[in-house]
């Protein structure tokens, strides 16, 4: 793939919890950590894969016929996926109308990605929005990323890069130029903690967050609150220790929720987090205290 | 930013128990309704309370002007007096006047073989003898009051001297019916004021005995007198064909209301339990915001805002538009935004730009068209100086395509080319029909069924001695409403990328499905149902969305009636009817089973959003600005949000974002409802569970609870599909 194309999996409107006003949401797909919370599994490859939805299955066969990995298991009344078959061909949700077997993810080039965008200009120019490239993770694909934000850019459209910052720093350089805020991801505070929460340390998160403040960069923290696995008080103060040595004073705070479950299923995945209910704001309280303890005035989201 | 209080009205105790009070009776009312109606009914709420009548049906058929009035006089007559002891005002109506009379015409009218035969082939709705969907100049009642619209009468009867005196004396029978009323109602209050002990309900009675005696004769000099009369004006309006617009009410009551606060007899509460009152009375659609006809003054006023917490306190359904137009102060939007967050329903936004360049388009001053208020469901008219008969015709796409689909079948033709050429003969054809159709109603209504009550509040048919629609009025143009564009858009984009472009099935095969209404054929079914369909951007469905747009909008638009030379505007507007609109109808090829529903106005089916595209309020809204037609008349846009989407910081503004950019875009009137997910799907399983929940259902609105399964199934369906599923 060259740099005028793009993996995503989703394109979100209307959405205002990424920045700034009223956004459109491009959600890259391809990930290099494994957050234990996370609701957006499909976003973990890169490459297109097969969800499937058993309920909507009419038993017409069609998927049976066409699959080259011979990757369908049809039984009476079920229907699975042998993944470790299937490449993500698509042949079969080509196939399958009833949509029990969907393709996610789609390579599309930046012009129609762009076209996509274009759809709200007038909802950016009313509201103060403008696009968020998000993920999966963004900047794991910088050459895209960097044409869809310069193309952004030449049409005047506030930008939004949401990052879990584990890209070398050369990713940011090429990015930083052409976005006005970073969304970015503040999951836990020690090395150890992170690694085992998201599969990999928080070394290079936390030099990419000091390299974007020394540069100026527009900045919008965000911490994931997942009880029982971030919200102890040695994390907590690890975090706020680490956006009050880079000079952050304001975070939101994201209360863990459960709509991730299903997406797991349809992918035959495990989910760590099954069950986990989710807190409310009021649970939230002792970790606003510690930040402010820190100079850092969180909002709950 | 111009001096205005935009505060919230705080309610001390007294007001709000009252204002209470007449809301809870209304969810009573409204039990009673269902019981009599057999458990469900799909209008506007309305305002009426099924009380008795004395009144005896004369047991004929009515028709022309005196046999009307003089019925009507002694219906209005015979109204009983009623009075909610917590309302300012008096007055209720009962029911439609047709509902005791029969209304007819004349029986010797014929209608043209084949002018009926295509109204049956097309299941169209042709408008002939349509009623009312006009705009009233209640400034002309108001200034005159119903003594001096009884002398305006007498005096141009004897000034014309015409030969026939029959228009006269109907119009003149009708107002002294409305007098008999209000004489009525002055007595029953002060008897009321006799009998009661509360001090407080015996004031507010006699304060009503007195407000209606004086009314009987002159016209009103407070702002509680002319809500009043406005209230007396809804009950004559709604029995007669069931009349519904009212006016710009903010600007209309200004002068009241400031000269009463001025001299220190009239609060802001109180003003609220006035227009709550009103509201009370009746659904009359009213606007609220909007520009100076010089485009130049933002008529927001404090009353505007009053009338939006007069909306918000009794929470009932209530019709008033805000106008939504570039450079307006933003306050008054975000209030009515603000109150649809908490409220689940409220305003709905009449969009300033596609209605004025819309009207101008067809030659009309620009000027006009910002006075062109919204004041029915979906449509708009210049109060008092137009006949515009909104909302009486469905112009059926569908059946054109299913005429055209089986002449291309039948003709062994079967290309897209084909197809499309016989879509487009149907549709100019029907139009036609429409056209002659008019053109016999042009002829007989004013013969058969004058408008008696909204002549009097227009400036020109006492005048003239003519009824509105042949000459009373000076603008007279007709619409005609296109129904069921997704469907068709779909429909050839499904054939167009299944049968040509894939190579998937034939169109014989096709044909034969549907013949058998997918019966044993799910898969194709789900072949066809499932393609990028219209909604989606720069699909195939949005092209021929816009293609059948086009066609349509020129067949309306290329000529005339034939005979009567009247101009016609097309809407795109199903109403909420898009069950009844699909009786009989065959399946389609976007996957739609016999007598299942077609598309809602203008707008994609619910569920459009797909694969990438998952569903926003701007997906859905770019789509329905992009298929406008484009003379001012209404292609609305019905949004369901979730409120947990919105109802965090930032919501309100996105909302309003969201309003603009549609304005922006031509659109020209959007309907919202803004509800939790589960609210709705619990009140859809038993509706008894929320009494009390309003929504919109399309440009009017209703308590949730009083609709039928069908039209509860549309609305959670718009909701489900707004939730991503």
């Amino acid at each position: 793939m060259d740099g005028r194309a793009a993996h995503i999996f989703n394109i979100q409107r209307f959405s205002v919890s990424d920045g700034p006003g009223t956004r459109t949401t491009v959600f890259f797909k391809g990930c290099n950590l494994r957050c234990k919370w996370c609701h957006n599994p499909e976003s973990f490859v890169a490459r297109p894969q097969i969800e499937i939805n058993p309920d909507k299955c009419i038993g017409c066969g069609a998927c049976l016929a066409v699959c080259p990995a011979g990757a369908h298991l049809v039984g009476e009344g079920s229907h699975s996926i042998d993944r470790t078959k299937c490449t993500g061909c698509g042949a079969c949700a080509d196939q399958c109308f009833a949509e029990a077997l969907v393709l996610v993810g789609k390579t599309l080039s930046v012009e129609d990605i762009m076209a996509e965008i274009l759809e709200d200009r007038l909802l950016y120019e009313n509201s103060g929005g403008g696009v968020t490239f998000s993920g999966g993770e963004c900047m794991l694909q910088p050459e895209a990323l960097t044409e869809l934000l310069k193309a952004c850019k030449a049409e005047g459209l506030h930008t939004a890069v949401d990052t879990a910052g584990n890209v070398p720093t050369e990713y940011f350089e090429a990015v930083a130029p052409w976005t006005d805020l970073f969304l970015y991801d503040v999951k836990a505070g020690t090395p150890e903690r992170h690694k085992a929460l998201t599969g990999s340390d928080n070394r290079l998160i936390t030099k990419n967050l000091s390299w974007l403040k020394e540069n100026g960069a527009g900045i919008l923290i965000r911490i994931p609150f997942i009880p029982g696995e971030n919200d102890d008080t040695e994390e907590l103060r690890a975090m706020a220790a680490i956006l009050h040595q880079n000079g952050i004073h304001e975070a939101e705070l994201l209360l863990y929720h459960r709509l991730g479950e299903g997406k797991y299923k349809a992918l035959d995945m495990d989910y760590a987090l099954n069950g986990k209910a989710s807190p409310k704001k009021a649970d939230a309280e002792e970790a606003v205290s510690i930040f402010r303890e820190y100079g850092v005035r969180v909002k709950v989201m | 930013m111009r001096e205005l209080d935009t505060s919230r009205t705080i309610l001390s105790p007294l007001f709000k128990e009252r204002i209470q009070a007449m809301h809870q009776t209304k969810l009573e009312v409204n039990q009673v309704k269902l019981a009599k109606f057999g458990g469900s009914y799909n209008t506007d709420d309305h305002g009426f309370i099924p009380l008795e009548t004395s009144y005896v049906p004369s047991g004929e058929v009515l028709f022309g002007a005196r046999r009307l009035g003089f019925a009507m006089k002694e219906f209005f007559a015979c109204l009983p007096p009623y009075i909610h002891p917590q309302s300012a005002l008096a007055g209720c109506w009962i029911g439609y006047f047709q509902s005791f009379e029969n209304v007819g015409t004349d029986p010797n009218w014929e209608i043209p073989e084949h002018i009926r035969e295509a109204w049956a082939k097309y299941h169209m709705h042709p408008g002939y003898m349509g009623m009312n969907h006009m705009g009233p100049d209640m400034k002309i009642g108001l200034d005159l009051g119903w003594g001096g619209l009884l002398r305006k009468i007498r005096y141009w009867r004897e000034f014309n001297h015409p030969e026939n005196t029959d228009f006269y004396d109907g119009e003149e029978a009708v107002v002294e019916g409305t007098i008999a009323m209000v004489t009525h109602y002055a007595e029953y209050a002060r008897k009321m004021a006799d009998e009661s002990t509360d001090p407080i309900l015996k004031r507010n009675y006699l304060e009503i005995a007195d407000m209606n005696e004086w009314l009987i004769d002159n016209p009103p000099r407070t702002f509680r007198e002319a809500c009043q009369f406005l209230a007396h004006f809804q009950n004559i309006d709604r029995s007669y064909h069931g009349g519904g617009a009212l006016s710009q009410i903010d600007e209309l009551l200004r002068p009241y209301y400031e000269a009463d606060v001025k001299s220190g007899r009239l609060t802001d509460e109180e003003a609220v339990w006035i227009l709550a009152s009103l509201f009370y009375n009746d659904t009359h659609y009213s606007q609220v915001g909007g520009v100076s006809p010089d485009g130049k003054t933002d008529m927001a006023s404090r009353l505007s805002y009053l009338v939006l917490d007069a909306m918000h306190e009794i929470h009932i359904p209530i019709n008033i538009a805000v106008r939504v137009w570039e450079g307006m102060d933003d306050r008054l939007l975000r209030r009515a935004v603000e109150y649809i967050l908490e409220d689940g329903s409220g305003a709905d936004f009449s969009c300033d730009k596609g209605i004025v360049e819309g009207y101008h388009a067809n030659g009309y001053p620009k000027e006009l068209g910002r006075m062109r208020a919204k004041v029915g469901c979906n449509w708009v008219a210049l109060p008092g100086i137009e006949y515009p008969l909104q909302d009486v015709t469905r112009f059926h796409l569908v059946w054109c395509f299913i005429h055209a689909f089986r002449d291309v079948t039948a003709s062994g033709e079967k290309n897209m080319d084909a197809l499309w050429a016989a879509f487009c003969r149907h549709v100019e054809y029907q139009a036609q029909i429409l056209k002659e159709g008019y053109d016999l109603h042009t002829e007989r209504v004013s013969i058969d069924k004058p408008e008696l009550v909204l002549n009097l509040f227009c400036h020109g048919p006492i005048e003239r001695g003519l009824n509105c629609a042949e000459g009373g009025v000076d603008i007279r143009n007709y619409n005609a409403d296109g129904i069921g564009l997704a469907t068709v858009a779909d429909s050839f984009a499904a054939m167009e990328q299944r049968i040509f472009d894939e190579g998937r099935i034939t169109w014989d095969e096709l044909a034969e499905a549907l013949e058998q209404n997918w019966e044993g054929k799910e898969n194709i079914r789900l072949m066809f149902k499932n393609i990028a369909r219209f909604g989606s951007p720069r699909s195939k469905a949005e092209g021929w969305a816009t293609r059948i747009r086009d066609v349509y909008v020129a067949a309306i638009k290329s000529s005339p009636t034939p005979k009567h030379k009247v101009m016609l505007i097309p809407g795109l507007f199903s109403h909420g009817e898009i069950y009844s609109y699909a009786k009989e109808l065959p399946a389609t090829p976007n996957g739609r089973k016999y007598e299942d529903p077609i598309s809602h106005s203008s707008e994609p089916d619910p569920g459009f959003a797909r694969g990438i595209h998952t569903f926003s309020p701007s997906l859905k809204s770019n789509a329905v600005a992009k298929v406008q037609p484009g003379y001012g008349n209404s292609a609305p846009l019905h949004l369901d949000i979730d409120t947990g989407l919105v109802n965090k910081e930032g919501g309100v503004d996105a909302i309003m974002a969201l309003i603009h950019s549609h304005n922006q875009m031509g659109g020209t009137l959007i309907n919202m409802n803004c509800i939790k997910k589960e609210d709705i799907l619990e009140a859809h399983e038993d509706p008894s569970t929320h009494p009390d929940l309003v929504v919109r259902v399309t440009g009017y609105s209703a308590f949730f609870a009083s609709l039928s399964k069908d039209y509860r199934q549309q609305v959670v369906d718009r909701f489900l599909s707004g939730d991503g599923e």
